[in-house]
């Protein structure tokens, strides 16, 4: 059985190199899915190397500033890098849309900067053109060209009825031509392959480059099983070329869209300056960390004097002004983290439910779980942002420690008056210390196999159905 | 003697439409029998049905004493069918083809015995490796001729198997049904052919609108079917 299943399959991929139209466009999409890979990990590579240059560079200046307050450290800030995983040579996914850096200062969470293009002409936006998109939109359609006429040639050029009459089972039939179908498209898998090869060595996480290798051999099958039920179906290939052309243009272009805005009502998501505008309200009410003369920090003040039993702020063993600095920080962080909190969950929510869509568009299914295994979903930004803020708030905590227990409240309050108090009030850069190295890294390749199970799950049903009902269809198979 | 095929009874129908109707006839083994009737008349639709493709509305279709409906994959193993449009593919060479549709059939696809079957429908030699979609109709039907011959199948069911070839290659492939038939094969072969009907059946089947309207059989020390009687019978039938 198997080796007329062969015959059948191997008839057909004889077939199609012995067609012009089926070998041009082949070459024209190998072509495309070596430029596209190449062009999107060489860019990748790139960025992963400048991003990482950057954050060391970043690390030094702030380490090698000289002596000085330690409240002037905390304003001049710090910069930390989203060095993209490896797996982003094949799907750079959130990337280009949530910013690759931020930068890190005392009494504020900044949002995540844009990396400037590095040429007009990814102005243009040609740069979104990447290996993900090749695979996810246009492989599909050199399926569809040479794939449209599979069981429909077979009845137009009468060799159904021959075929049948050697004792070819419809389902024999329908099997051999989707392993035909089945086999160039997984053959297209090889720049992939060597892509998910290169990353393997990269950061070693085998399951999810595997993972990435499984979910685009899951993608293709299904759109093979489907392009090969239309053909069964149909009468004309004519007919079959264009349902498919609808299908494609449904589950690549409409469902996507229609899952963004379904999501974005479902899920409404107010606009920035209404949030900042809320937010700002609130973090007034904390009050400024730099006037310890607000009533708020009165109260802190009385306490602080009550509890080591002085008179003055200046007797006190610890900088009060130091101590309003670390009290409003935490208490701004509070307010932040919390706003920081609802958006990112939020974002998650209208991510999911244009993620459930995948149950409409495989090509939603798989553009989720690509993302999700390549380590640059949303779900992995909210990651970066967290730990940024982690080192954000630890950083400019560490700098109020200083500031409270090595800077003298008398020689905080003189230094612009007192040239010797001003010069006391430099810290020495041994301080700077503070600063935690910043390495963000995606979750391990387990763990994003497991954020991938919905989209698996999505295509195995994608595939069951359609191979359920082909075979029903290919059972009455008829000349 | 064995009878090889049978239909009795035989009625068809075919998108809600009657295309056979009560048609009786058996061949036995190393007969060969010919169709005849104008077009709609129901003889490529007996064809199908004995190759289990459609399913009689009533009667029976038998292909070696079992109902070829329910043994499908039987029948076919046991039939060699040619249809009526040499249906072979265009991308492969005339081996190519051979070779394909014989491991299909699970049968043996030797060079050699390539060879002497396109020798037999006397396929030119240089044209053999060409593909088949630069064949002229009367060489790719020669082709499918030959596959027939290569099938060793005990049942042979030639749809039209002369369409489109020359007045030479119709008496070498008279020649060749008659010796298939000597050596055991037993075919049911269809066609508008009147002359070449008498020449090669041992008995003929005059269809009209699904019914049977006329047996012819060769008389016994003649070499052929009195062409004269089954053309009037035919003329009568199909100006009816």
């Amino acid at each position: 059985m198997m080796s007329g299943l062969l015959s059948i399959a191997r008839a057909e991929w004889q077939f199609w190199l012995r067609s012009r139209l089926a070998v041009g466009a082949l070459l024209i999409f190998a072509l495309l899915l070596v430029a596209t890979s190449l062009v999107t990990a060489l860019r990748m590579s790139n960025a992963q190397h400048e991003r990482a240059h950057q954050q060391t560079a970043a690390e030094e200046t702030f380490l090698s500033q000289p002596d000085r307050h330690p409240h002037r450290m905390v304003h001049y800030g710090h910069y930390v890098f989203r060095i993209p995983p490896p797996l982003s040579i094949i799907d750079p996914g959130v990337d280009s849309v949530t910013g690759q850096s931020m930068f890190l200062e005392g009494h504020r969470q900044n949002t995540a900067m844009f990396a400037d293009a590095r040429a007009s002409a990814e102005l243009g936006g040609f740069e979104t053109l990447t290996a993900a998109l090749a695979y996810q939109l246009f492989l599909p359609l050199l399926l569809i060209a040479i794939g449209h006429g599979l069981i429909i040639r077979e009845r137009e050029e009468n060799t159904l009825a021959p075929l049948l009459a050697h004792g070819v089972t419809g389902i024999q039939l329908y099997f051999a031509k989707w392993m035909a179908l089945a086999g160039a498209s997984l053959a297209m898998l090889l720049p992939l392959a060597v892509m998910c090869a290169y990353a393997f060595f990269q950061d070693s996480a085998p399951l999810a480059s595997a993972g990435v290798i499984g979910i685009y051999a899951l993608y293709l099958l299904v759109w093979c099983s489907l392009i090969l039920l239309v053909s069964s179906v149909v009468r004309s290939r004519s007919l079959s070329l264009g349902i498919l052309a609808l299908v494609w243009l449904s589950a690549a272009l409409i469902v996507p869209r229609i899952a963004v805005e379904s999501a974005s009502s479902a899920v409404p998501a107010p606009g920035k300056l209404e949030t900042d505008y809320n937010m700002q309200a609130e973090l007034r009410e904390v009050g400024d960390g730099h006037d310890a003369g607000t009533p708020r920090f009165l109260q802190l003040q009385a306490d602080l004097l009550a509890e080591y039993d002085a008179t003055r702020l200046e007797d006190l063993p610890v900088n009060f002004r130091g101590v309003v600095a670390q009290v409003a920080e935490a208490d701004l962080t509070e307010v932040m983290n919390r706003h920081a909190d609802a958006r990112m969950a939020l974002e998650a929510d209208q991510a999911r439910i244009a993620a459930s869509f995948g149950w409409l568009s495989p090509v939603v299914a798989v553009s989720a779980g690509s993302r999700a295994l390549a380590g640059t979903d949303l779900a992995t930004h909210h990651q970066f942002l967290r730990k940024a803020e982690a080192v954000r708030f630890d950083f400019v905590q560490g700098l109020n420690r200083v500031h409270t227990e090595q800077l003298a409240y008398s020689d905080d309050i003189n230094r612009s008056t007192d040239a010797e108090a001003e010069r006391r009030a430099r810290m020495s850069a041994d301080n700077w210390n503070v600063l935690d190295q910043f390495v963000f890294k995606p979750d391990a390749g387990g763990e994003r196999l497991a954020r991938a199970y919905q989209p698996f799950a999505m295509l195995i049903a994608w595939l069951l159905v359609l191979s359920a009902i082909g075979i029903r269809i290919a059972r009455r198979v008829q000349p | 003697m064995t009878t090889i095929l049978s239909a009795q009874a035989l009625s068809v129908a075919r998108s809600g439409q009657q295309v056979l109707r009560d048609v009786s006839f058996d061949i036995e083994q190393g007969e060969v029998h010919a169709l005849l009737g104008g077009n709609g008349a129901g003889k490529s639709t007996t064809l199908l049905t004995f190759l289990g493709f459609l399913s009689p509305a009533s009667g029976s279709a038998q292909v070696q004493g079992r109902e070829a409906c329910d043994n499908i994959a039987a029948a076919r193993q046991a039939i060699a069918y040619l249809p009526e449009s040499a249906s072979l593919y265009g991308h492969l060479n005339a081996y190519e083809n051979l070779r394909y549709f014989l491991s299909l059939a699970k049968a043996e696809a030797h060079q050699p015995a390539l060879d002497t079957a396109l020798e037999r429908v006397a396929l030119q030699a240089d044209a053999r490796e060409m593909r088949m979609q630069t064949y002229s109709k009367g060489m790719r039907q020669k082709v499918a001729i030959a596959l027939a011959i290569l099938r060793e199948a005990p049942i042979l069911l030639l749809d039209e198997p002369t369409s489109g070839l020359d007045p030479a290659a119709i008496d070498e492939f008279n020649r060749l049904v008659r010796d298939l038939a000597e050596n055991g094969r037993t075919i049911l072969l269809v066609t508008h052919d009147v002359y070449g009907a008498c020449h090669v059946a041992d008995r003929i089947h005059l269809l009209h609108k699904g019914e049977l309207v006329g047996t012819f059989d060769r008389p016994a020390g003649m070499n052929r079917i009195d062409t004269e009687a089954v053309h009037a019978a035919f003329a009568t039938h199909s100006s009816a």
